[in-house]
């Protein structure tokens, strides 16, 4: 913990950055996104086992943003929303200065993009065997058992965007569900506009979703969202080949042709 | 308020029979916003469109519906029709109660309903409708001409002869194509190479056109009058401005039994090779594959041999970019091999050959000079076995269309056959005899009767080899369907007329549609037989399907016809019906957040960057933009832009919305 202290106030006191994302302690036992942009807020930088979330949701948010050049300290999941982040022109190579935690204690700093890429390719990107589990049970289910096991758990969902505000890839000025001009997606919460804005969100993830779950973990109706748009991962890895997050210059597996991609879904 | 006339037409009865138009124009006309409407025989009609005129002018209409037929059809019509009288043309909608509703129902209420509920939908879109204003995009005038046959030359002489600059890609060596491997032609027998040569002589010459042969269309970018085209000129290791053509080194190339492309493996040829003596250009290529130098590293003779130096070894293929403003398709065909029937032996009898094999034998410079010989053993055959339809009109191959060539050239065949080899006898078999066309019919009669072609009418099952004879068995329609055995000394095979290998590749790459059997589409098979589906394309001849040489002829000249037309403009004119970025009031600028996916999906290419800049020239947004020449409104770009960013000028997001509102809240 010492050198991740150390480190940012290094970073901090050369002007490397203006401010650094890294976990604090919250006002309960729970952990918190701090963001430390004096040597004295660097100071309460924490990294304990509790510190699993996904912080780069925060590198897009606008007041974020406007803090000058940002350090964040990245898990895996982490890593792999900035290289999607960054096929998706969001963030360029140098942009962001990042350090990663290994499991001795030690620090990484990755320079450019290509060393996250390297990384990655050995990292460990699936989903957990307990998530897998859940997706086999649902995915076991008859279609209209399906159908109401996700309008049941819909049916809990009361608009709050949590989910949406969570999610690194959710990065849009303007979502589509803020669109009245026309309205195709109903802002009250009953069953059919939460069910149109669930849907409308995990279509707008297919190929995109890195599996960090911040969506299930920001529910605080507890709806398993998460499931849903890791669902479409794999899908997407056979019938395309593609896996999200792992290369900083991939163009989107649902916006090229490949001639050998599969067409088994055309009837 | 919107101001809006309906037209309701009756399309002679076609409408009238099970829609009440005159209750759907009444209807109609208690719909907010409808000023005037009314209901006609014929709208399309000189009075019809008159009479729409003096409404908009009279009634001072903002907008006009016309429920008709499909857009498809007449929306040009209207919208002139419209913009003649002073309204802007996108202010006029089509509502389809033609091919949507009167022709798909009986006549009923709800029949009647449902053409008012489609006029209602179109009445609330045109509410939301802009006027736009035609987009005008120059026009390159030079024409693409992919491929090198009869077809090609004739399209590529044709507009070059029209002033306009040509470019011919060829993936041989050498142009010629199929035609120029034939011995005689039909109906009037006159040597192929004869009639072929000097026009392939003339491509080579002709100041308006440049030739890439051994090339072969890499990319397609743009549009109609805009193309982009990528050509990969494969490395003939050759300095093609040194060589002399004198042939030196095809002669002392220690590879010499290589089979004979062109000689449809009858005959052996070296591995630097120029395909026939009068190929255009009459240059060799090496053939890297069965080259000696390329397999072990060493042996060079050529370079050794060559008076003028002119070998490159290290040659690398090149690629050229071509503009250009239109493309003729004219890839040609192919026909299956032997190989493919298992009944005739999968191709393991020599003597067993296809019907482009014969043309080579028959062609005075094949490998046989002209002779009638059987490939096994040189020995002239006394019997030969014509099977036509060989694979055509059998579903069973998958190939049900019939080949439409082979009629023709088996009874010429026969008929070359009994010229060079007087006491030989000829049979074919065969399904019927299809022989439309001028002097056909009188051609296949010649065969049967003045050189006495034994014609079965009956389908060939099996082919066998006993003693040195082929065995081939059928059965006899005619007579009763009785058993017939013929031991024959060689078998010729019509086989059908096939896609060309890469087809389907090619028009992957071009951005055309093809048929189930990898044939390019037209437009429309009676009036747009020439076109296809993308404008600015063309086809010519077999690529199409089976034709022959007259057939071929033609349709490259209509498409030559076509690519003159289009380039008889400098400008084109084209709908202003495209994609748009929104734009906004800073510091947002759009809602567009710049992830580019549109402009990985877009097939035109038409997204652009944009960078927003503030006074100090710093770049504080990039957005995508839409390029007005190159977006052809597909729409693409709308679906998956997440943030609905773009929008689609005459289909917007807010006109589908309306729509679809229009039905639901009925």
């Amino acid at each position: 913990m010492n050198e991740l202290i150390n480190k940012v106030t290094k970073l901090l006191n050369d002007k490397t950055i203006d401010a650094f994302i890294g976990y604090g302690q919250g006002s309960t036992d729970r952990v918190r996104a701090i963001f430390a942009r004096t040597v004295e807020q660097a100071s309460k930088l924490i990294y304990t086992p509790a510190c699993t979330f996904n912080l780069s949701g925060y590198l897009l948010k606008h007041e974020v943003k406007h803090l000058g050049k940002l350090g964040i300290l990245a898990n895996v999941a982490a890593l792999r929303s900035i290289m999607q982040l960054a096929s998706e022109f969001q963030i360029k190579d140098g942009e962001v200065y990042i350090l990663f935690v290994n499991d001795d204690a030690s620090l990484t700093e990755f320079s450019d993009f290509q060393s996250i890429e390297a990384f990655l390719e050995k990292a460990n990107i699936d989903i957990t065997p307990d998530e897998k589990a859940r997706i086999e049970k649902i995915e076991a289910m008859s279609v209209s058992e399906r159908w109401e096991f996700w309008n049941k758990e819909f049916e809990k969902c009361i608009k709050c965007y949590a989910c949406r505000a969570a999610c690194p890839m959710c990065y849009c000025h303007r979502c589509t569900t803020d669109v009245n001009q026309p309205q195709w997606i109903p802002v009250a919460s009953h069953e059919r506009g939460n069910l149109d804005y669930h849907l409308m969100r995990a279509m707008h993830l297919a190929g995109r979703c890195i599996n960090c779950g911040e969506c299930a973990n920001a529910c605080p109706m507890d709806i398993p969202l998460n499931l849903l748009t890791y669902q479409l991962i794999d899908p997407i890895k056979t019938g395309f080949g593609a896996t999200a997050g792992m290369k900083a210059d991939a163009v989107y597996a649902l916006s090229t042709f490949k001639p050998d991609d599969k067409e088994n879904f055309i009837i | 308020m919107s101001r809006i006339g309906v037209f309701v037409c009756h399309c002679g009865e076609n409408i009238s029979a099970t829609v009440n138009c005159e209750k759907v124009a009444q209807i109609s006309k208690e719909l907010k916003g409808v000023e005037f409407s009314t209901d006609y025989k014929y709208m399309c009609s000189d009075p019809g469109q008159t009479m729409l005129k003096e409404a908009i002018k009279e009634h001072k209409l903002d907008g006009v519906v016309v429920a008709a037929c499909s857009p498809r059809m007449h929306e040009p019509t209207f919208r002139k029709a419209c913009s003649e009288a002073g309204l802007n043309p996108y202010l006029c909608e089509m509502s389809n109660i033609r091919e949507h509703c009167s022709w798909v129902h009986p006549k009923d209420d709800l029949t009647t309903e449902k053409a008012e509920d489609l006029v209602r939908v179109m009445v609330e879109k045109v509410k939301k409708n802009k006027a736009l204003n035609s987009i005008k995009v120059p026009v390159t005038k030079t024409a693409l001409v992919i491929g090198g046959g009869v077809a090609g030359i004739q399209a590529a002489l044709d507009i070059a002869n029209c002033g306009h600059k040509v470019v011919m890609v060829e993936k041989q060596p050498s142009i010629g194509g199929h035609m120029s491997q034939l011995s005689e032609t039909f109906p009037t027998l006159d040597c192929s190479q004869c009639i072929l040569t000097p026009r392939m002589v003339e491509i080579a010459q002709h100041p308006n056109i440049t030739l890439y042969t051994y090339a072969e269309v890499e990319k397609v970018d743009g549009f109609i009058g805009n193309f982009k085209i990528t050509v990969r000129k494969k490395s003939k290791s050759l300095d093609e401005h040194l060589c002399t053509g004198c042939g030196l080194c095809t002669t002392k190339c220690p590879q010499k039994k290589i089979p004979n492309e062109f000689e449809r493996g009858l005959g052996f040829r070296p591995a630097i090779y120029v395909p026939f003596p009068q190929a255009v250009p009459n240059k060799p290529v090496i053939d890297r594959e069965n080259c000696t130098y390329y397999i072990k590293g060493k042996c060079k003779v050529c370079e050794i041999v060559c008076p003028t130096k002119a070998i490159r070894f290290d040659q690398e293929d090149e690629l050229v970019e071509i503009e250009a403003g239109a493309i003729v398709l004219a890839t040609g065909f192919d026909v299956l091999k032997s190989d493919f029937f298992p009944e005739y032996g999968y191709g393991k009898y020599k003597d067993v050959i296809d019907g482009l094999q014969f043309e080579r034998l028959a062609s005075a410079s094949g490998p046989t000079m002209g002779e009638i010989r059987r490939p096994s053993d040189g020995q002239i055959p006394k019997k030969i076995v014509f099977v036509a339809c060989a694979g055509s009109r059998d579903p069973a191959k998958g190939i049900e269309y019939c080949s439409k060539i082979c009629c023709m050239y088996t009874a010429k065949h026969a008929m070359l056959y009994k010229h060079k080899v007087h006491d030989g006898t000829p049979y074919v078999f065969y399904m019927d005899i299809r022989a439309g066309g001028k002097m056909y019919e009188e051609f296949v009669r010649r065969a049967i009767v003045e050189d006495e072609t034994q014609y079965i009418r009956g389908r060939v099952s099996t082919i066998y080899e006993k003693n040195g004879k082929l065995i081939v068995k059928g059965a006899d329609t005619l007579m009763g369907a009785e058993p017939v055995e013929i031991e024959a000394d060689m078998v010729v095979l019509a086989t059908a007329g096939v896609a060309n290998h890469g087809a389907e590749a090619l028009a992957q790459t071009v951005h055309v549609s093809y048929d189930a059997y990898k044939f390019f589409a037209e437009a429309h098979p009676k009036l747009k037989p020439v076109e296809t589906n993308t404008a600015g394309i063309f086809l010519a001849g077999a690529c199409q399907a089976p034709k022959d040489i007259p057939e071929s002829v033609a349709a490259a000249s209509g498409a030559a016809v076509k690519v003159a037309a289009l380039f008889s403009n400098d400008e084109l004119t084209r709908e202003p019906l495209i994609a748009v970025v929104n734009r906004q009031a800073p510091p947002v600028f759009s809602s567009c957040v710049g992830c580019f996916l549109c402009q990985s999906v877009c097939p035109y290419q038409a997204i652009e960057r944009e960078e927003i800049k503030n006074r100090n020239g710093e770049v504080i947004k990039t957005l995508a933009k839409v390029n007005e020449g190159l977006c052809q409104g597909c729409g693409t770009c709308v679906a998956l832009c997440r943030t609905k960013a773009i929008d689609i000028h005459g289909y917007s997001n807010q006109q589908v919305y309306t729509e679809v509102m229009a039905l639901l809240n009925d």
